[in-house]
């Protein structure tokens, strides 16, 4: 069972695997938690699935096929609030 | 099949001196293993290592003509040579070989560059007539022969069937063309007349150049694909079909075939089989990795046509032990390592005493079988009906995700958002956009210079006036043939890779006459919905059996990071992307390449970031093997000739 993580953790967390894993392309990038990553091509379609079993795997959240879309996976922001909204369904 | 070189200046009195002939012939000699021979003489130089296929104990070049005095070096296959030779023969000629230079060499004395169009094959040659002083290089249809060639400032022309034999020469000297890279790192493959070194040309596909005296006055196609009526024809391909590999059997050494276990090679093996008057000897490559492997196909295929059947079974060890040797041979930047396991098969099938193979390329881009062409056909929908053709792409796509929807919105903007209908090159965005993953790794000083011009422009610029005349899968079609086909399967994973070992590929379905019939095809004949190579499958349904004919398409592909990241990776790996090491390129950015290396090393590499790592790692090693070295020190070749010339201004020198 995952343990409760506050909103800041869960934005640091996946800061860091976005820094880690996307933005070592972009190091000019300076990423806001509101920002496209879509659009800016932080993530592209590969990307994309990667953020989205990350999500599956740190925090153990099922994830409909329905809930894929740029409303919850599209920003830092949109991530942590989809987390957070899963984690305490 | 041989490797062809020369120079020749503009002037008759500055000697092209044996040595660089022989540097080259030494740098070629992988072409020719079994002898070479030269010609020299009044400001000019022309050699060929030869690998002998027809007239073994004659046919030796360079070859001159006792009628008219032209010398011809040439390196290939014209299979309907003797159909033509019956032709000259009945209008008085006599013949002293019976290959098919001789032919070539006859004909176009006879009929000038018209004579081309009435060669059915595969060639490069270059034809010197000594009274002009003017030297004609051709190359075939699809350009499945290379030729390379170099115009200095004094006018000397340098040419050879690789690169690396103008280098050899010691006048031509290996730096990179940032601009042929940035192709590589947007279609795959530089596009011809371009290549990944500055200074360095290759004759376009169905090409000629025309130098006289230290200009080149002519460079033009003579041949292009094109696409024109379309009609019912598909009940004549099998005939056709037939003859093309009938033709390709020709040879006085035992001729076998490649044998993937897919749709095309099973279809043409068949075809070998019954045309063949020895039992085949079939090759296969076959993958430690189950994802690639097709073995269980492949030995089904050889058990029932009866072939003897040999499987090369590719590590990702082989892999990284090879690449550094196919990159030598290719002598460019690739984004893919599936070159590597072509060469190991190439070196097996030599073992095994077979110098000449029919392959199945050519399929897909006459007949539409890549996937491509369908993503055309769903990208197009996709704009009247974005439901139904996600749909379909799922479809199209299962293997890429566990769940077909969970690529969502990225799935949506790839695809079915790349680019628009009216934008000539519509079919090949999403390719040209998942191959620039390479780019994002260019120093920033590289990207500034190559943000000037956009490869893709450059290709819109130069396409055929017909090409807006031609349906999109026809475009599709022609681009892929000019930008895929030629300048990247024919070439790293066709002749460079056969040829490493004296290994000929010959190709059926790329005779011209194949190719006109495929083009004037209805387009369901060849692509039917979501049912590709219809016309071939119809065939394929009469010569094999049903699962063969039905079998869906499998993408050849070999792995791209675990050969360069598993526990027995190469220590030069490590070496070739240290930061020391990149500087010296000059082309990327280590900060960008060290992130790159942890995500391979922790095993989290995707598809793209696998298509970065062998950009960036290939391009490591090609400068190192080309830009670092110097020519002048190349090799010599140190035998006695088998055929030496003495170029004279009369056209009819004395034979040494």
């Amino acid at each position: 069972m995952s343990l409760p993580r506050s909103e800041q953790v869960v934005c640091e967390e996946l800061r860091e695997f976005i820094t880690q894993n996307f933005l070592y392309m972009r190091p000019e990038l300076e990423l806001r938690d509101d920002d496209p990553l879509l659009e800016l091509g932080v993530v592209d379609s590969i990307g994309f699935m990667e953020l989205v079993e990350e999500v599956q795997t740190r925090y153990g959240i099922a994830v409909e096929d329905v809930e894929i879309s740029e409303e919850n996976f599209g920003s830092v922001s949109a991530l942590v609030r989809y987390v957070d909204r899963k984690l305490n369904r | 099949m041989c490797g062809i070189a020369g120079i020749v200046r503009a002037d008759a009195g500055r000697p092209v001196t044996e040595a660089a002939l022989r540097r080259m012939a030494r740098a070629l000699r992988h072409r020719g293993p079994d002898g070479f021979g030269l010609a020299l003489g009044n400001g000019a130089g022309l050699v060929c290592t030869r690998l002998a296929i027809v007239d073994r104990p004659r046919g030796w070049q360079p070859m001159r003509s006792d009628t008219g005095g032209t010398v011809i070096v040439y390196n290939g296959e014209v299979y309907n040579h003797p159909e033509l030779r019956a032709e000259l023969s009945q209008g008085g000629f006599e013949f002293h070989t019976a290959g098919d230079t001789e032919v070539v060499l006859r004909l176009l004395e006879r009929d000038g560059l018209h004579a081309l169009r009435r060669f059915n094959g595969q060639f490069a040659l270059a034809w010197w007539q000594p009274a002009a002083r003017r030297l004609v290089l051709v190359r075939d249809r699809f350009g499945v022969r290379p030729l390379h060639y170099a115009v200095l400032r004094d006018g000397t022309l340098i040419f050879g069937s690789e690169a690396k034999a103008l280098f050899a020469s010691g006048e031509v000297f290996a730096e990179p063309d940032l601009a042929g890279i940035d192709e590589v790192f947007t279609l795959w493959a530089a596009r011809p007349p371009r290549t990944a070194f500055r200074g360095v040309r290759q004759l376009p596909p169905g090409s000629l150049l025309m130098w006289e005296g230290g200009e080149v006055v002519a460079e033009r196609r003579w041949w292009r694909a094109d696409y024109q009526a379309r009609y019912d024809v598909d009940r004549e391909l099998e005939p056709l079909l037939r003859d093309s590999v009938a033709m390709r059997l020709r040879a006085d050494v035992p001729v076998g075939s490649y044998l993937s276990g897919g749709l095309d090679s099973s279809l043409l093996t068949a075809l070998a089989c019954d045309a063949s008057d020895h039992q085949l000897h079939s090759f296969s490559v076959a993958f430690e990795d189950p994802r690639y492997d097709e073995r269980l196909w492949q030995e089904r295929a050889a058990a029932e046509l009866g072939t003897v059947h040999c499987v090369v079974e590719v590590t990702a060890r082989d892999i990284a032990g090879a690449f550094p040797e196919v990159i030598r041979h290719a002598e460019t930047p690739v984004v893919r390592t599936a070159p590597a396991p072509l060469w190991l098969l190439a070196r097996v099938t030599r073992e095994h005493g077979i110098p000449a193979v029919v392959t199945g390329e050519g399929a897909d881009e006459l007949f539409w079988g890549y996937e491509l062409f369908k993503e055309v056909v769903l990208r197009k929908l996709g704009e009247r009906d974005p439901a139904r053709a996600r749909a379909l792409l799922d479809q199209l796509y299962p293997y890429l995700a566990p769940s077909a929807t969970r690529r969502g919105p990225a799935w949506q903007r790839f695809f079915l958002n790349a680019g628009q209908q009216a934008d000539p090159l519509f079919s090949h965005q999403t390719r040209a956009a998942a191959t620039a993953a390479v780019k994002a790794f260019y120093l920033p000083d590289v990207a500034n210079e190559l943000a000037q011009v956009d490869p893709l422009d450059r290709l819109r610029a130069e396409l055929p006036e017909a090409f807006s005349r031609w349906s999109a899968l026809e475009r599709a079609a022609y681009l892929e043939i000019e930008t895929l086909l030629s300048p990247y399967i024919l070439a790293a994973q066709g002749d460079r890779v056969t040829m490493a070992h004296g290994v000929e590929g010959r190709y059926p379905l790329l005779d011209d006459r194949v190719f006109a019939h495929s083009a004037a095809m209805v387009a369901e004949q060849k692509l039917d919905g979501l049912r590709d190579k219809v016309a071939l499958r119809e065939l394929a349904s009469r010569v094999l059996p049903p699962p063969f004919a039905a079998r869906p398409k499998q993408a050849y592909q070999a792995p791209e990071v675990t050969p360069f990241f598993e526990d027995s990776r190469p220590p030069w790996v490590k070496e070739r992307l240290s930061p020391a090491a990149l500087a010296r390129t000059g082309i990327f950015d280590a900060r960008l390449v060290a992130g790159l290396v942890r995500r391979c090393q922790a095993g989290r590499a995707n598809a793209r970031e696998g298509m970065a790592l062998v950009g960036i790692l290939s391009t490591q090693l090609w400068h190192e093997l080309f830009c670092d070295a110097s020519g002048a020190q190349a090799p010599l070749e140190t035998a006695e000739p088998q055929m030496r010339l003495i170029l004279e201004p009369s056209p009819r020198g004395a034979q040494a």
